[in-house]
């Protein structure tokens, strides 16, 4: 219990410098997003409008002390205020339409990759020197230290456009309503293929290595070979005994990952124009739209903490040592 | 008024080339679907198609976006295409390619004798999209609304900086009223969308307001089917110029960047777009017989600007001898794969071919490459060669400068990497740095920089062009924030002249006033003219005719993210095959 507090504790603590440091740092880009947006009318706008502009985004000049006691209150309030660079529309809704296609691309890529790595990882690990072992490792590592969006534009290149497997873009079909039909989710499994098996090809290898060399260690270890000599089946060693405290580690890092779906896939959503928060984000951050950026942040920040305070109180479940301190 | 189509504002993921920080363009259906499902929407009336079907909606990439909001509030920044000059109309189009005025909501206009009146007449049989009857009253309202609200952007929103009243003495006519004089506001006006009173009135904050229904006047007005990745605008059933428009309705998938957009382009997707294509003829033109495009020179000049408050720039023999170093035919070739031409001394694209004058071009001589006369300008201004052949000041302080430009804008940063070569060949030590947008933006505006590329103001006369290179009222100290005359460059006379121009409404007047700013421009070389942007446009016949192109230019084609009012020329002639 006083384990968990003190993890409850720094977590507050971690949530709100998130917060402090959320708010600056947007605003120590050079530029105002005014001036953006004036610069999108070239020509057409008198530098006049500037402060009407301003006026309209509710853009204030007011001391940045007293804009962090406001956004510190709305923050609490759960107003997330106005998206600039989507005016009028609210940070809310431009981050609703999005998250849901991002937590289904991330999220299922997500699972994926580290099932299957884990997988992977226990089998190469047990039969260490075997065919497996020698030709899986090498090859992820080769495929994964490609340039992301290089692979991503390559497989939509071939995969899509010159051979039509795939669709080249989008969530699902243009031509079809949202709904739950089975045209409707065959459409959605159809358009996540390509963008979910560009995330898998690349993170995969970071699981699969991971996994066997903590499995590795574990094999050397003194209740392995007990076990072995109690004459336990080879597969209950495999799992129960090795790979149960090999996957800890993973764990760990699972949730970092899970927080970061959140984030949006950034540069697999914008070569396949998937409607995800990544690309969101970039156009916050290139218009200098503050309230989105923050918006954004903000959500990833929770996401992270809140994956990980999870992954904490699962921890005490499944490593007794914790317990034990 | 106008701008130039091109792209920015853009993530640096996203490669995109060119020259606007405009929030820009989009759209494809999806014709590798391998779900043939006709669009089972109750909405939706006729079927939606896609790179097959009957094709009765016109596909359109015009914004770039990952997904779309709604908003079809035309005074706001963002808002969904066509919005301006699509959903609503001005009361005029100023056709780029022909520089002149088309009639549209109104008939005419007409200066009083001393110049402070215009009275505009508008058609009696124009109906807004929900029937009711369009009158000059809401052309009254438009503009007072603006007044009252500082938040709504558009032309309009410029011309209260001198228009005292506007008020409609009868149902067809008009009258906007000038605190001084200022004929030039005539553009500003009649460029304006105009909006329904009967709509409107009723609006608590016009500024935030997303007006996800619209009622206008113009060609396209039933939204249908809004979805984040995709919407449609049917036709307006109501529309004044009958058997107008011959399609159905537009519609537009959307893609976070230029590649996307491109590709579905390529793909032969897309019916009308406005991107830029590297190699469009090897790229798409070679694809098929029915893909084409139209890039007219008409985009405001992309200028090379020094910064004047920093010696030697403040010298116009240095400005002219930089000029004269540059290889504008390799810049025009290689950088942007022959789109456009070469700028001349006067600076102004080719929308102006009313007010440039043949002569001032003839003359002058500082845009032509002469790397002879260069050097001897730049001896003669006492920047004496060292012995590795590089420049210093008389102080001994060598010419090292960085060429400023927006990291991402990939044919602006290859202009800008020819003339950093150029520069070098006549001693003059100049490297590309390229920035983010913002910062590129917050830099030029203050003046902190010492060269930069940069676009230059628009508009239907050259006047806008030359306020921001060489009036002093748009001169900031360095430092401050200013969208234009970055160069901080200003001649008395040229505000005399300006004064002149905007002063008078007869025509030859203009162009004679015109030829002496052209002049002036063309003596003190405030800043350097690179080349006239292009207005981005590829059209594909497959399913639809009727388009502007090289052999019909009727108006430039570019459906550009904030809409040019020449869209509507083009939407209003385009028809199924």
């Amino acid at each position: 219990m006083q384990y968990i507090l003190r993890r409850l504790g720094f977590y507050a603590l971690a949530a709100w410098l998130s917060i402090t440091i959320n708010f600056f740092l947007p605003r120590l880009m050079p530029g105002d997003p005014a001036s953006v947006i004036f610069a999108r009318f070239r020509g057409q706008l008198q530098p006049e409008q500037i402060q009407a502009m301003k006026e309209a985004y509710g853009l204030s000049d007011a001391p940045l002390h007293i804009q962090y006691i406001q956004y510190l209150s709305s923050v609490l309030h759960g107003n997330l205020g106005t998206s600039i660079s989507a005016f009028p529309a609210p940070v809310t809704s431009v981050i609703a339409t999005s998250v849901m296609w991002t937590l289904l691309l991330g999220g299922s890529a997500l699972l994926i990759s580290f099932t299957l790595g884990n997988v992977l990882g226990i089998f190469s690990a047990w039969k260490r020197g075997g065919l497996l072992d020698n030709v899986l490792p090498p090859l992820l590592i080769f495929v994964g230290s490609f340039p992301f969006f290089w692979l991503a534009l390559v497989a939509l290149y071939f995969l899509g456009f010159k051979f039509g497997w795939f669709p080249l873009r989008h969530a699902y079909s243009d031509k079809l309503q949202m709904g739950w039909t089975w045209e409707f989710v065959g459409s959605v499994f159809q358009h996540l293929i390509l963008p979910a098996g560009a995330i898998i090809v690349v993170s995969i290898g970071g699981w699969v290595l991971g996994m066997r060399n903590t499995m590795i260690n574990m094999l050397g270890e003194d209740f392995i070979t007990m076990a072995e000599a109690k004459g336990l089946s080879q597969n209950r060693i495999m799992f129960n005994y090795a790979a149960r405290n090999a996957l800890l580690p993973n764990i760990t890092a699972f949730g970092m990952a899970l927080g970061f779906v959140l984030g949006g896939q950034l540069i697999v959503e914008t070569v396949f124009s998937y409607p995800g928060l990544g690309y969101q984000l970039t156009k916050a951050v290139s218009s200098l739209d503050y309230p989105l950026m923050q918006g954004l942040f903000l959500m990833i920040t929770f996401a992270v903490l809140g994956a990980n305070l999870i992954i904490d109180m699962l921890y005490v479940r499944l490593d007794p040592r914790v317990r034990a301190s | 008024m106008m701008t130039v189509a091109a792209c920015g504002g853009t993530p640096p993921a996203a490669q995109q080339p060119t020259a606007a920080p405009a929030a820009q363009p989009t759209a494809a259906p999806a014709a590798a679907e391998a779900t043939a499902a006709p669009a089972a929407a109750e909405a939706t009336t006729a079927p939606a198609t896609g790179g097959s079907g009957s094709a009765t909606l016109l596909t359109v990439s015009a914004q770039q976006q990952a997904t779309w909001t709604r908003n079809f509030n035309p005074f706001a920044t963002d808002n969904r295409f066509p919005t301006i000059n699509g959903i609503y109309e001005p009361s005029m189009v100023y056709n780029t390619v022909k520089g002149e005025l088309t009639p549209w909501l109104a008939t005419k206009y007409e200066w009083s004798s001393d110049n402070k009146k215009l009275t505009v007449t508008y058609r009696d049989n124009v109906k807004w999209s929900d029937g009711q009857a369009f009158t000059a009253k809401d052309v009254a309202f438009t503009f007072n609304l603006q007044k009252a609200n500082k938040g709504l952007t558009g032309s309009g929103q410029n011309a209260w900086v001198y228009l005292d009243t506007v008020t409609a003495p009868s149902d067809t006519t008009a009258e906007f009223s000038f605190k001084e004089v200022y004929t030039v506001g005539l553009y500003d006006i009649v460029g304006q969308n105009i909006v329904a009173e009967h709509v409107w009135k009723d609006v608590k904050d016009p500024v935030t307001f997303t007006n996800e229904t619209p009622v206008g006047t113009g060609p396209f007005t039933e939204v249908q089917n809004f979805q984040n990745q995709i919407y449609e605008v049917h036709k307006n059933p109501n529309y004044w110029q009958s058997g107008k428009p011959m399609i159905d309705g537009m519609r537009f998938p959307a893609y976070p960047g230029n590649d996307q957009a491109n590709l579905a382009t390529i793909n032969g997707e897309n019916d009308w777009a406005g991107n830029f294509l590297p190699d469009i003829e090897k790229t798409y033109v070679a694809k098929s017989p029915d893909n084409g495009y139209y890039f007219p020179p008409v985009g405001a000049t992309v200028m090379l600007y020094l910064n004047t408050t920093k010696k030697p720039f403040d010298d116009v023999n240095v400005r002219k001898a930089i000029s004269m170093a540059i290889n504008r035919d390799q810049v025009v070739k290689v950088a942007m794969y022959g789109y456009t031409k070469p700028a001349d001394v006067t600076g102004l694209s080719d929308a102006y071919p009313k007010y440039k004058s043949q002569a001032v071009v003839d003359a002058g001589t500082w845009t032509k490459l002469d790397i002879a006369k260069a050097n001897e300008l730049l001896d003669a201004a006492g920047l004496a060669k060292g012995g590795d052949g590089m420049r210093t000041l008389s102080d001994g302080t060598p010419l090292v400068y960085d060429i400023n430009v927006v990291s991402g804008w990939s044919d602006w940063v290859s202009a800008c990497n020819i003339i950093a070569q150029n520069l070098k060949a006549v001693g003059i030590n100049a490297s590309v740095k390229s920035y983010d947008y913002s910062a590129w933006y917050d830099r030029v505006q203050k003046g902190e920089f010492d060269i930069s590329i940069g676009w230059s103001n628009g508009g239907a006369t050259p006047l806008n062009y030359y306020r921001g290179q060489m009036s002093k009222t748009t001169v900031k100290a360095v430092g401050e924030s200013s969208d234009q005359n970055w160069h901080r460059f200003g001649l008395d006379e040229a505000d005399k002249l300006l004064g002149d121009f905007a002063a008078t409404s007869d025509e030859a007047e203009q162009v004679k006033i015109a030829e002496q700013l052209e002049q002036l421009f063309s003596d003190n070389a405030p800043a350097i003219p690179l080349f006239p942007g292009p207005a981005w446009y590829e059209f594909n016949t497959s399913r639809f005719t009727g388009w502007p192109s090289k052999d019909n230019p009727f108006a430039q084609g570019s459906p550009f993210g904030s809409g040019t009012p020449e869209q509507l020329l083009v939407m209003t002639s385009v028809q199924p095959k």
